[in-house]
This record gives structure tokens, C-alpha cells and sequence, in this order.
């Protein structure tokens, strides 16, 4: 290798696309090139970093939403506002993975091609991605139980009714168990019974065989009035 | 055109009927405890107010002797001694048991208390002064305590040569006279003060209203009204073993009734199963206690009972008919019976009061 920088063959060199003699003669060069290894060095953060950002994760909920729709569409019959590709949003191929005009060599639909035998449900590959069929699976499987919480209109608010009771039994239930620290009492009735005497100016009488015998006399007149 | 189910619309209309039937029959419920005519003061000139006032007045001032005959709903009558000394008090002797009386001191308390008892007879019923009549061979002026419903719910005989109130009958709603007591040998003048006596004053910590009103923000359950026509007249306080009592004195101005409160629980060996927790009388106060005879001793127009219910023991006695009893011990916390899951939830529900 010349004295000469290392230029594009930098680049090379940290993806690791060298063959065994250039990478050897690269690396001779980075031990005597300060400006080369700086360089070879940021390059390889700079490209580190970018690998670490990683793919943009999809929102769950927006997923679920257009999981609901896909699903409605099947059951109701056309919709009305379904894209005119068919299927919900983001159901289609990516942008720029369209087929080019006149078609891609051996494609069956091309000019020339054969039938993709790989296309027939139930024959993927084990390791494969799941097919259309296996994610409409999955979606059943969430659909059948949103479907249990809305067997008739205002499930729902049922499901919110049926928490508030039982939260409200619950808290009555600990509200409603005895004080440890209530201390054991014997009311004291005979004091109790001295002070209503006093309060009502009469004292408990018990009555006695002859005073019964006397009752019609007594307080007839009284009762009778 | 709506493409729905038409066999679906009546399970869907199903829960709006269940709910307007549930309505309906809360409504009827409410409209059915909704108070009765009678359940109201009752309005009208109260001419017979002056001659108990007087009554009152006279028993302050007239040294007496006499036999107090007492009768019960079931017209079972017992006797005792009593003898009237204005300045010192009033002494009672069972008869047979001369030598064992019992003294009630006079005291201010007690004085304002009889103003109160008049006060809530005169708010509670029509007081009608309804003449002349005789009662045992005396002489009596006759006043009457009309409810609304101008059933008589209370007579009162005052002897019209010394202004003493000599009889007096409390009737119950259906008209039976529930509670009696009058006066026979009764003898004017200053009579004999026992040497020896068991004595009796009210508790000295009188409970003003807003003693009531701390008491009631530490969940005493103490109110003013028991019911429309039971106000309280008295409120005091004693400690027993270092620990408040409450006695709460409740009346319509013709019956009283006590109530003592006291922080704690009963012995869980109490024998409170056999009347759905309530001890002394059946549920709700009906029926003559036979538990604490030996305590309390009357079996004529008297009632008690106890029970606990939200970490307080309740103790009601009660001189009164016995439909008024029971509508005092109902309007207080329902005893606490059961420990089972829904008692349970039930009385946590109590406590925690409208949401």
C-alpha cells in the first residue's frame, strides 16, 4: 500500500468488505496514518450509532384500531370508506416495493412465469413469517374477547357498575369490622336504674299477689276515663 | 329501516322495566313510611297548661304523704310510700319495706327539668283543660293530652283544694292505658325524714348543647329527637371505672325514657342471641324484661334493654307505654347480632352513612 490516504477504501474497511490482502495493508497503513485512524474511528461510531437507532416501533392501540376495522369490513360486507386497494391501512405493500412495470424476472405474473407454489395457504416454511392467515387468527382470538364484554348496548358501563360494588362492598365490609381496641364493658344497671329514678321521680316496684287481686278497683277509674 | 333483530328488543328493553319496577316499588316504599296523621305535633289552644303548671308549682311548695299506686298495661298495680318535703326532696318506700326508703334530693336540675317535661308535653300534644271530675273521692280538675288525631294520649287529675297533681294515665295508640299511677291517703303537712335513706341526685356533668354536638362529631349517638314526638329533656355524664357514661333523658312530656351510653362492647358470653341482640326485652323493646328483675325490680309499665351496636353499648329503661319504647329503641343503631359477612357489610354501611 502507498502513502497515499486510505479515501473510499475507509469505509470499506470498517464495513468489512476488504479482502484478507487489503485489510491487512489497510491496518499496516492506520499504525503509521494518525489522520486515517481518526477518521476509520469516527467513521465506525458514526455507523455504530445508526445501527443502534433501530426500526420505529408501530403504535399498539393504532394497530388494534385498524385490527377492528379490517375485521368489521369482513363481517358487515363492503365499506364504504375502505381504500379502494382493499384491506385497512398499511394492509398493502410498502411504498417503492411495487412491482415495476413489465414485472420482476420470474415473476409468475410476468412475462415467462412460472406458478409460485409458496403462495398457497398452509404450505409455509417453518421459521417464516406468519402468513395472512395466522394473523387473522391472532385477531379472532382479541376480537372473541372484546366480543364477551359487549353481549348487549352499555356492556361496558356494566363491567364499570359491577368494580363500583364491589369496591363499595369491599370498603364496607373493612368499615364495618370491629374496633380491636373497643374495650369489654358491664354497664352498671343498678346505678342506671338510680338514675332514671331520679330523673323520672319513681322507683321500680314489683307487684305482689294482693295488689293484683285489688287491680280492678284500682285503676279501673283511671283506665276507664 | 332498521335491520335489527325484532325478537332481540325485548331482552334489551328487559333491564329499563326491571329498573322503572325497582323505582316503583322504592317510591311505594318511601310513600308508605312517609308519617302518619297523627305522627305530627299536634296544634290547638293548650287551656290546660296553666292547672298543670300550677300542679307543678304546688309540689314545689306542699309537704305531702300519700301512697303512690302504680299500673301497668296488663292492669297489674304495686304500691309504695311516698312522702314529700319540698326543700329536701321526696322519699319512696316500697310498701312492706318502710325501713329501706329511697330519696330523691331536690335539686335545680331537677326543677328545670319538670319546665322541660311541660315545655315538650305542650310542643307534643293539645293540652285541654276538660273540667271538674272526681277521682277516689276528691275532687280533680281533668287536663288532657289530645294528639293530632284527637285520640287522648295522656290524662292528668289535679286535686283542686291543694293544686296536687293526684293522677295521671298514659295511653297507648291504640287507646289502652298503658301506664298509671295515683294518689290515695294523702295526707298535707310536713311528715317525718327518714334517718337513714339510699339517695339518689342526677349526675352532675350536665351536658349543654354544645357539649352534645362534641359529642356527637366522636360518633355518640346522641340526638335531640328520637322520633317526632320524643325530644330530649336531659342530657348528663358520670365516668365509671375512668370512662364516660352518657344518660340522655328522652320524653313526649307524659313518659320518659332513659338512654345510657358507654364506649365498648358487651362480654361475648352475653346472652344476646336469644333476642336478636337486644337483651332484656324482645326486638324493638316489646315485652317486659325478665333478665335484670333483680337489678331493676318493676314489672309494671317498665321496660329495658341493652345491646351494642357501633362500639357503643346502649341501656334503655323506660317508665312509658310500650309502643313508645319500642319506637325509641328502634330509632337507635340496630344491635350487633351477627358477625357474618353481610352483618358485617351492612353495619360498615351504617358507618359510612350517606355517600
Amino acid at each position: 500500500m502507498s502513502s497515499e490516504h486510505l479515501g473510499e477504501r475507509l469505509s470499506a474497511l470498517v464495513d468489512g468488505e476488504l479482502g484478507p490482502d487489503e485489510h491487512e495493508r489497510a491496518l499496516i497503513h492506520l499504525a503509521k496514518c494518525e489522520p486515517c485512524r481518526f477518521e476509520a474511528d469516527m467513521t465506525r461510531r458514526l455507523k455504530s450509532r445508526l445501527h443502534g437507532l433501530g426500526e420505529p416501533e408501530p403504535d399498539l392501540d393504532f394497530m388494534g384500531r385498524l385490527s377492528s376495522l379490517d375485521g368489521r369490513s369482513g363481517q358487515d360486507g363492503p365499506n364504504p370508506f375502505a381504500p379502494p386497494l382493499g384491506g385497512g391501512f398499511g394492509a398493502g405493500p410498502p411504498l417503492g416495493s411495487s412491482r415495476p412495470l413489465g414485472g420482476f424476472p420470474g415473476d409468475p405474473d410476468g412475462p415467462g412465469g412460472e406458478p409460485l407454489a409458496a403462495n398457497t395457504p398452509g404450505t409455509a416454511a417453518p421459521g417464516e413469517p406468519p402468513t395472512a392467515a395466522e394473523e387473522r387468527g391472532e385477531r379472532g382470538r382479541s376480537e372473541f374477547l372484546a366480543q364477551l364484554l359487549t353481549p348487549f348496548p352499555g356492556g361496558r358501563y356494566a363491567v364499570a357498575g359491577a368494580a363500583v360494588v364491589t369496591a363499595l362492598l369491599g370498603t364496607a365490609f373493612v368499615a364495618g369490622g370491629e374496633a380491636e381496641d373497643t374495650p369489654v364493658v358491664e354497664p352498671r344497671l343498678a346505678d342506671f336504674a338510680v338514675e332514671h329514678a331520679v330523673t323520672s321521680r319513681h322507683i321500680p316496684v314489683e307487684t305482689s299477689p294482693e295488689a293484683q287481686e285489688t287491680r280492678a278497683e284500682a285503676g279501673a277509674e283511671q283506665a276507664g276515663r | 329501516m332498521s335491520t335489527e333483530d325484532p325478537s332481540s328488543r325485548p331482552r334489551r328493553s328487559a333491564p329499563a322495566a326491571l329498573l322503572a319496577v325497582t323505582a316503583l316499588c322504592v317510591l311505594l316504599l318511601v310513600s308508605a313510611v312517609h308519617p302518619e296523621a297523627n305522627q305530627v305535633p299536634a296544634e290547638g289552644a293548650d287551656d290546660g297548661l296553666p292547672v298543670l303548671r300550677a300542679a307543678a308549682e304546688a309540689e314545689e311548695e306542699t309537704h305531702y304523704a300519700a301512697v303512690r299506686r302504680v299500673t301497668g298495661p296488663e292492669g297489674r298495680s304495686a304500691s309504695l310510700r311516698v312522702a314529700n318535703h319540698p326543700d329536701r326532696g321526696i322519699v319512696f318506700a316500697p310498701a312492706g319495706s318502710e325501713d329501706e326508703p329511697f330519696v330523691v334530693e331536690a335539686s335545680q336540675a331537677l326543677e328545670s327539668l319538670d319546665d322541660r317535661l311541660l315545655e315538650v308535653l305542650r310542643e307534643t300534644y293539645r293540652v285541654v283543660d276538660a273540667g271538674r271530675t272526681e277521682l277516689g273521692g276528691r275532687s280533680a280538675r281533668l287536663v288532657e293530652a289530645v294528639r293530632a288525631d284527637g285520640t287522648v294520649a295522656g290524662r292528668f287529675w289535679v286535686d283542686t283544694d291543694n293544686d296536687l297533681l293526684v293522677g295521671r294515665t298514659a295511653y297507648d295508640r291504640d287507646g289502652g292505658a298503658a301506664l298509671s299511677m295515683n294518689l290515695t291517703d294523702l295526707e298535707t303537712g310536713e311528715g317525718e325524714w327518714p334517718d337513714h335513706a339510699w339517695t339518689g341526685q342526677p349526675w352532675g356533668e350536665a351536658l349543654e348543647a354544645g357539649d352534645r354536638e362534641d359529642l356527637r362529631s366522636e360518633g355518640w349517638e346522641l340526638q335531640e329527637h328520637l322520633t317526632w314526638d320524643l325530644h330530649l329533656v336531659d342530657a348528663r355524664a358520670t365516668r365509671h371505672e375512668g370512662h364516660k357514661v352518657v344518660h340522655a333523658v328522652y320524653s313526649d312530656g307524659l313518659a320518659q325514657i332513659s338512654l345510657f351510653l358507654q364506649r365498648g362492647k358487651l362480654e361475648t358470653d352475653h346472652p344476646t342471641a336469644p333476642f336478636g341482640g337486644y337483651v332484656g326485652t324482645e326486638q324493638g323493646g316489646a315485652g317486659i324484661s325478665s333478665g335484670h328483675d333483680t337489678i331493676f325490680g318493676g314489672d309494671a309499665g317498665q321496660y329495658q334493654t341493652m345491646w351494642q351496636a357501633d362500639g357503643f353499648v346502649f341501656t334503655v329503661l323506660a317508665d312509658a307505654p310500650a309502643d313508645l319504647a319500642t319506637s325509641a329503641v328502634t330509632a337507635l343503631p340496630s344491635p350487633e347480632g351477627s358477625s357474618g359477612f353481610w352483618a358485617r357489610v351492612e353495619r360498615g354501611l351504617d358507618r359510612m352513612g350517606p355517600l
